[in-house]
């Protein structure tokens, strides 16, 4: 039975008026989808000029015969010339270095982050710091300093062995497997940790003291609730480790090339910059074969996930367990100093010594010298790369954070049509390693008609820089806007506050300490990109990254010891100020 | 005037209809309740009464003036419909003080300093938060959280207020104080609120009128004694609580004055009268339905009203509540559920004479 609520609604509207209404606001609504379609097309144009068009054309020079903006031929050979033994051993060596530093930095990221969140262990807070302190370390400085540490002939590590144990060999040699894994641990401990601890933090205790109260021991609860219940999240972190893993660049160009174990990206690098002829075609058919094995490893990652609920992620604050260790709280905070000790004073340590002393490995008084300092300050082309970087970091993250902001709101804040092809197209470099959309660029850049001069300029490395930085951005606003519920911004909307009012008061207004995490990430992310870099840098717009790598192949190691301490400075800053001004703002909230 | 109007408001995602056809009239000043089980539709209704959703079929006004009608493909976004809501979670802004909270409907609108300082004091004191003003508003309790959300709701005085499950998240002492509060200043103010709760005994003390919603469509309308008392069908009537249901066949019907009709109705072990809100054919099957609290028994054949029904039975279960005892009474009706006071307590295997008021009893489609 229901209301006769016809005759009234007839009443109270008539024909007129009613007719008069839905004119004025059906203007108002055609102009508000068409502004809303531009900006979707606007977001695919961006991300299509980003993404899809470099792999489109890293397509089209794996079939062509000559190097980007020359006449050529097309053919296969690109193809049939990566098919070689050699490469075998190449693609073996790939995918064993990744799993051989995947492993051990998983089972070193759940002990640490078990220790963080989940132990009594003191000065908790300030040792998780401390550890996720490598992270933000660019990896050449540490691939320098550990070559300096490690070096068989005069490195530290050796020399210290040597006069203690009076032994005349060297235990440690970093030009090795052992070296390239060693590298690359240092990084995936730290990035691993921080997917792991925030899992440990978020899981309801309710969940685990049930267990407790069903019988099951402290060990056991660990063994079948706790590991289980973060199993997804441990898988996903295992892949996505393999897959930074694969893209690695530094480590093995630093520590595998010179005992000449080459992995993919290696390989590709080498068959531009050292061959007395750059042969294009096959690097740029290597780089498609190693978008087909990042193909399936993402393929893999979505099967392994498909219909995974991290439902124990709520992202609630619990109180979690904490367990009493009694006196091996202090073996467990002699662990965590440990790690930092070997992972970020060694390397500082090594890169300050070497700085002040005339060659490395010669550390006696009478090598004391500041000449590398007046050196490194009087270099020109050293401020550029500076000041290139700086531009870059600051634009480039800015650029990268904006779009990401927009991209994950369309994509999750809105049921816009389109939305679904933004994230896709935004996610999309996140399977290119550095070295192949730097490759990609190349081309895509020579094939620009004439007008656009992309190539050569500081250009060519910020639009790379934003299409590398744009999945972490968009990750990073996507977990903040989905942090917010849908509540706070319809209920602004109800009472009174348009669109956009909602966006800057509400939206921006609560979002912004995620904006700020993400652009010091993209930063960061800047400052220590080489791969890409180093294929579409020119005269004139050097980074830093380069800069150092043309001076450490040059053999002037105590003057990278010199930028390397400043850069460390840079990311010590940044990062304090990070935790300083940002953590205590999201805290109050 | 009513207040709002829904004529024909369906919503249909893909193939599937929340909404579907429902037509509905609050009047100014009402306090009206959408009551149904989850996912029966009522929040999709308030949502698009809000604007936060777009109905896909039929119009929607409000204050006389149409604010969506799919036909016309005519849609007034949420903002420029001058409501207010308080929402499940209270969507209190985490960022803002609880002062800025309440301001901000004011301050959207360019309201002057001034004008902002007197009504967010007045709209807090109405809620009895005027100390907490300068408080930030994470260190709320979920109490006064839901007062601050009532308070900005009102602030601006909205021609609606719409509130979705507003006491669900609150204890249940807590639950029942604030909605008497909020029912005595809705009257006070004589605000028109529609509210939507799926907790039948919130929906029969707040309202006015109680609309009863089933997979998208309204079951019935009417105020919560009627509908508690007079159920058009075995669905509204199973809703609340757990009554007894006699099956019966009709052999008479008449219609009442009050456009309610009398069946004459054949059952297990009793014939006679019942009320009905349908026109029943002669022979037809219906339930009729006896609510438990209105049943009692008789352990020693004390005199019962003449036309009372009455049945006999063995006690099987006897639950002591505290308010009350619930018994169940195996007759040849069927088993009883009947709600005694606590001090009766036949025990378990005697046999009783179960009786019921005839007032009480009324016939639904079966």
């Amino acid at each position: 039975m229901t209301d006769d609520t016809a005759g009234a609604l007839r009443s109270s509207s008539t024909p007129t008026s009613k007719l008069g209404g839905v004119d004025n606001v059906g203007f108002r609504l055609a102009r508000y989808f068409t502004g809303r379609d531009a900006l979707v097309l606007a977001l695919i144009a961006i991300l299509g000029f980003l993404a899809v068009y470099p792999l489109t054309m890293l397509f089209y020079g794996s079939l062509h015969s000559t190097p980007p903006g020359m006449a050529g031929e097309f053919n296969l050979d690109g193809y049939r010339s990566i098919m070689t033994a050699s490469n075998v051993i190449v693609l073996l060596n790939t995918i064993g270095i990744s799993l051989g530093k995947t492993v051990p930095s998983l089972l070193m990221a759940v002990f640490l982050a078990w220790i963080i969140a989940r132990t009594d262990t003191p000065y908790r807070d300030k040792l998780e710091v401390l550890i996720t302190l490598p992270f933000f370390v660019p990896p050449i400085l540490t691939a320098m300093a550990w070559g300096m540490l490690g070096n068989p002939q005069v490195g530290l590590l050796n020399q210290v062995w040597k006069w203690a144990t009076g032994s005349t060999v060297s235990p440690i040699n970093v030009y090795s497997y052992g070296g390239v894994i060693w590298h690359q641990v240092q990084y995936s401990t730290p990035f691993l940790f921080l997917f792991i601890v925030d899992i440990f933090r978020a899981m309801d205790p309710a969940l685990e003291e049930s267990s407790r109260m069903c019988g099951a021991s402290r060990w056991r609860t660990f063994r079948n609730i706790t590991l289980m219940l973060m199993l997804p999240a441990l898988t996903n972190s295992f892949i996505l480790s393999f897959i930074r893993g694969i893209e690695n660049f530094e480590s093995p160009l630093f520590f595998g090339t010179p005992a000449k174990i080459t992995v993919i990206t290696t390989e590709i690098y080498n068959s531009i910059n050292h061959r007395a002829t750059p042969d294009y075609q096959y690097a740029t058919a290597l780089s498609f074969a190693i978008m087909a094995l990042m193909f399936l490893l993402v393929i893999w990652q979505w099967y392994v996930l498909r219909g995974r609920t991290f439902s124990t992620v709520t992202g609630k604050g619990y109180a979690p367990n904490v367990m009493k260790l009694g006196p091996w709280k202090w073996v467990t905070f002699g662990f965590c100093v440990l790690f930092f000790f070997i992972t970020v004073i060694l390397p500082i340590g090594q890169l300050a010594i070497g700085s002040f002393f005339k060659f490395f490995g010669f550390y006696s008084r009478d090598m004391f010298t500041f000449e590398h300092y007046t050196a490194v300050f009087s270099n020109s082309e050293i401020w550029r790369g500076f000041w290139n970087t700086m531009i870059l970091g600051l634009a480039g993250a800015t650029a990268t954070m904006f779009l990401g902001s927009i991209v994950a709101y369309v994509s999750i804040r809105t049921r816009w049509r389109g939305r679904r092809l933004i994230d896709a197209l935004a996610w999309l470099p996140w399977m290119m390693p550095g070295m192949v959309l730097g490759i990609g660029f190349l081309w895509a850049f020579a094939m620009l008609p004439g007008p656009i001069p992309i190539y050569g300029t500081i250009w060519a490395l910020m639009l790379a820089y934003m299409a590398l930085g744009t999945p972490v951005s968009v990750r990073v606003m996507s977990s903040a806007y989905a942090q917010l519920s849908y509540d706070l911004e319809e209920c602004s909307r109800v009472h009174g506050a348009t669109f956009f009012q909602t966006l800057w008061r509400i939206l921006i207004a609560l979002a912004w300490p995620s904006f700020a995490v993400g652009w010091v990430l993209a930063f960061f992310g800047i400052m220590r990109e080489l791969s890409a870099s180093i294929l579409l840098y020119s005269v004139g717009s050097e980074v830093l990254s380069v800069v150092l790598l043309r001076l450490w192949s040059n053999g002037q190691a105590e003057q990278v010891s010199v930028i390397g301490l400043f850069m460390m400075l840079l990311v010590i800053v940044f990062r304090w100020a990070q935790l300083r001004f940002i953590k205590s703002r999201i805290s109050t909230l | 005037m009513a207040a709002i109007t829904l004529e024909n408001v369906s919503r249909h995602f893909g193939a599937v209809a929340a909404v579907d056809n429902v037509n509905l009239n609050v009047e100014a000043g009402e306090f009206v309740t959408l009551l149904g089980p989850s996912g029966c539709g009522k929040t999709t209704t308030l949502r698009m009464v809000a604007g936060l959703e777009q109905n896909t079929g039929g119009r929607i006004g409000i204050d006389g003036q149409i604010v969506s009608d799919a036909q016309a493909k005519f849609f007034m976004p949420p903002e420029r419909r001058m409501l207010g809501m308080v929402f499940q979670s209270y969507a209190i802004w985490p960022h803002m003080t609880v002062f800025d909270n309440v301001a901000y409907p004011l301050r959207i609108r360019r309201r002057p300093a001034n004008e902002i300082q007197d009504r967010v004091k007045g709209a807090l004191r109405l809620v009895e938060m005027e100390n907490y003003a300068d408080r930030p508003a994470p260190a709320l309790s979920g109490g006064q959280q839901q007062r601050v959300a009532i308070a900005r709701a009102l602030v601006f005085e909205p021609r609606v207020l719409l509130l979705d499950e507003p006491l669900s998240n609150l204890d249940a002492r807590l639950r029942t104080q604030t909605g008497d509060e909020f029912r005595s200043l809705q009257k006070r103010l004589g605000i028109t609120s529609l509210y939507v709760t799926h907790d039948q005994s919130e929906a029969m003390a707040l309202s006015d009128r109680v609309v009863v919603m089933h997979s998208g469509h309204i079951l019935q309308i009417g105020s919560p004694e009627d509908i508690y008392r007079h159920p058009t069908s075995r669905g509204v009537a199973a809703f609340f609580g757990s009554p007894n249901f006699l099956p019966s066949q009709v052999t008479h019907c008449t219609q009442q004055a009050n456009g309610s009709f009398m069946l004459t109705l054949d059952g297990p072990g009793w014939t006679g009268p019942c009320g009905c809100s349908s026109a029943q054919p002669l022979g037809a099957q219906v339930v009729v339905m006896i609510r438990s609290e209105n049943m009692g028994v008789s352990t020693n054949g004390t005199a019962t009203a003449a036309d009372a029904m009455t049945w006999n039975g063995q006690v099987v279960q006897s639950i002591f509540r505290g308010t009350h005892r619930s018994l169940i009474v195996e007759t040849p009706a069927g088993r009883l559920n009947i709600d005694v006071p606590a001090v009766t307590n036949p025990e378990n295997g005697s046999t009783v004479t179960v009786v019921a008021d005839r007032q009480a009893a009324w016939a639904t489609p079966a």
